[in-house]
């Protein structure tokens, strides 16, 4: 019997994809305009990428977004490796527990822990300059998602990875240490590595988060354009975001790489990237 | 097993990430609890919980707010719905359609949009929807709507806006369902009879279920939530209720309010999820006692 449907299926998934990438495309497109409202075209230049080099304020914002980034996934590889790790190797029933708060921190609208933390950021900091400083507060705000995140990649490795090796190590006499750095870390290091750079990515992504929290002289990128939406869209906005779309395609791009060579399958890799 | 397992607790290398999460998420969200009680004393100060009341409460129920969760709820029961008739076939096609060796492509030709900021993404259709814009001679052309499309800030644009941001978090748990489906199920189906449709509704969606349920609740909680959509796309006319906790905390600076208004979008979202839990077991426990009367019909 022919597939009647197949032709079907196909063209409802090219108006999809159309549909998908019709305003990603407008983006880059439009960052060509040189005129002086992104929406309406003028002609097609490179003013607007020029206009960056000049702009202190979006270099500045861009520089505040990657060391936010960097921070926040740093705290988040450490923590929710070790907490993977935890979930793996040492189950029990603290794990339901874990588990549940986990979901609920992945499931909360982002909106309200990002009300939460500009709450607590305040009382905190005015006890504790510490909390003041926009930095940590991008830092801490941007680690809670991404440290539930890495926690499940981890945990998902390390579920995958019979602990024989590990006892077969402890048998053969190395001491814990040796054991971790010779025998675990290089088995879990693609999903650390993953999570590393997921939780970067969606640090760069965050606007929710960085909007409350947002410290004046420490503004994220995100922040700057949503101001911008405010008041006028310049194409310079488009032009950034068009790099910044290279940026962390180039990232997610290495983090499918990492994964498949540790040896995940392609909808494994795809359900890692969902965050899911 | 090591001394070391024997000494501390199984959960300790858990524990920071324990800490963190307590300390930074459940805490501060127990504080919009706390402050949702309080009230906000004069025009410099946030907040005050000197007289704690529900004072806040009645407020943010009162008409204005409550036509905007009405509609903040209108918003995300249609889009979470579009995003499941847009995503499902979508899924379907890229699970069971297309060759093995071709999907990784296809997928990740998905994760673009899913990793562009979703900022930036929701710009774009600024431009896309602007009253001269691409859309607007698209559709000129082709005869279907003359003069000036008047789409850009409204709330037909906060739902266009919010399905497209949206969708990519249903098609992933749905691919992935789908991807785990055997498709021998589907043959045996077919061999023993049934057409393509009632394979489809016994087989198939029973099957993915979980998938379903996970793109819904993936789609659901964050679009109820959000207020980038709205505030980009929807200028005046397309007000969220995110955008009303939006204004409370940082432009009219009264938090006792915001915070009321949080707490009623949770209880919104929690009470429709239950909602629709508690209808979906009805609706699978119905079925299933008429499957049973039809088996016992036949034997």
């Amino acid at each position: 019997m022919r597939d009647w449907t197949r032709p079907l299926f196909g063209a409802w998934a090219v108006i999809v994809y159309i549909f998908l990438f019709a305003p990603i495309l407008a983006i880059v497109a439009f960052s060509f305009n040189t005129g002086r409202s992104l929406e309406v075209w003028d002609k097609a230049g490179l003013s607007s990428y020029s206009a960056f080099f000049q702009d202190q304020v979006v270099q500045d914002a861009i520089r505040t977004s990657l060391i936010a980034a960097l921070g926040s996934a740093l705290i988040a590889t450490i923590l929710g490796s070790m907490a993977g790790m935890a979930l793996a190797r040492r189950p029990g029933r603290w794990q339901l527990f874990f588990l549940a708060f986990l979901g609920l921190v992945l499931v909360t609208p982002e909106i309200v822990s990002a009300i939460a933390l500009l709450i607590w950021d305040v009382r905190l900091g005015s006890s504790w300059s510490f909390f003041a400083n926009g930095l940590v507060r991008l830092w801490i705000g941007h680690s809670l998602f991404s440290t539930a995140v890495v926690t499940l990649i981890v945990r998902a490795r390390m579920q995958g990875i019979d602990e024989s090796l590990e006892e077969a190590a402890a048998d053969l006499y190395a001491p814990p240490f040796r054991r971790f750095r010779q025998i675990t870390l290089p088995l879990m290091l693609p999903a650390v590595i993953a999570g590393l750079l997921l939780s970067f990515s969606l640090s760069l992504d965050d606007t929710i988060i960085s909007t409350f929290v947002n410290v004046a002289g420490t503004t994220p990128w995100p922040v700057y354009v949503f101001s911008a939406v405010r008041s006028v869209l310049r194409p310079e906005i488009a032009a950034v975001s068009t790099v910044m779309l290279f940026v962390t395609l180039l990232a997610v791009g290495l983090v499918a790489v990492v994964l498949r060579r540790g040896g995940s399958t392609s909808h494994d890799v795809a359900k890692t990237l969902a965050g899911a | 097993m090591s001394s070391i397992k024997k000494r501390l607790p199984r959960s300790t290398l858990a524990l920071p990430a324990w800490f963190w999460f307590t300390f930074f998420f459940a805490i501060p969200v127990l504080w919009i609890l706390f402050y949702s009680f309080g009230y906000k004393p004069d025009l410099f100060r946030t907040i005050a919980t000197d007289h704690l009341n529900l004072h806040q409460y009645s407020i943010a129920a009162s008409n204005t707010f409550f036509q905007t969760f009405k509609s903040t709820l209108r918003i995300s029961l249609i889009g979470t719905s579009l995003c499941l008739l847009i995503g499902f076939p979508f899924a379907y096609w890229i699970a069971v359609k297309v060759a093995p060796a071709r999907r990784p492509v296809i997928l990740a030709l998905v994760l673009v949009p899913f990793w562009t900021n979703f900022l930036v993404r929701t710009i774009g259709w600024r431009i896309l929807l602007s009253p001269s814009g691409l859309l607007a001679g698209a559709l000129h052309s082709i005869g279907l709507h003359p003069g000036p499309l008047q789409l850009l800030d409204t709330r037909g644009a906060v739902q266009l806006g919010v399905v497209y941001n949206y969708l990519p978090l249903m098609i992933l748990p749905l691919y992935v369902a789908l991807d785990r489906l055997d498709p021998s199920l589907r043959e045996a189906s077919k061999d023993l009879g049934a057409g393509r449709l009632r394979t489809f509704l016994q087989v198939t969606v029973p099957l993915v279920m979980p998938g379903i349920i996970a793109g819904v609740l993936l789609v659901f909680i964050p679009l109820t939530g959000d207020f980038i959509t709205a505030t980009v796309l929807g200028g005046a006319k397309g007000n969220m209720a995110g955008q009303m906790v939006y204004d409370q905390f940082l432009i009219a600076q009264n938090w006792a309010l915001g915070s009321a208004m949080a707490v009623e979008l949770i209880m919104m979202i929690i009470a429709t999820t239950a909602l629709f839990g508690v209808f979906g077991l009805a609706v699978r426990k119905i079925v299933r006692a008429r499957r049973r009367v039809v088996l016992a019909v036949a034997a």
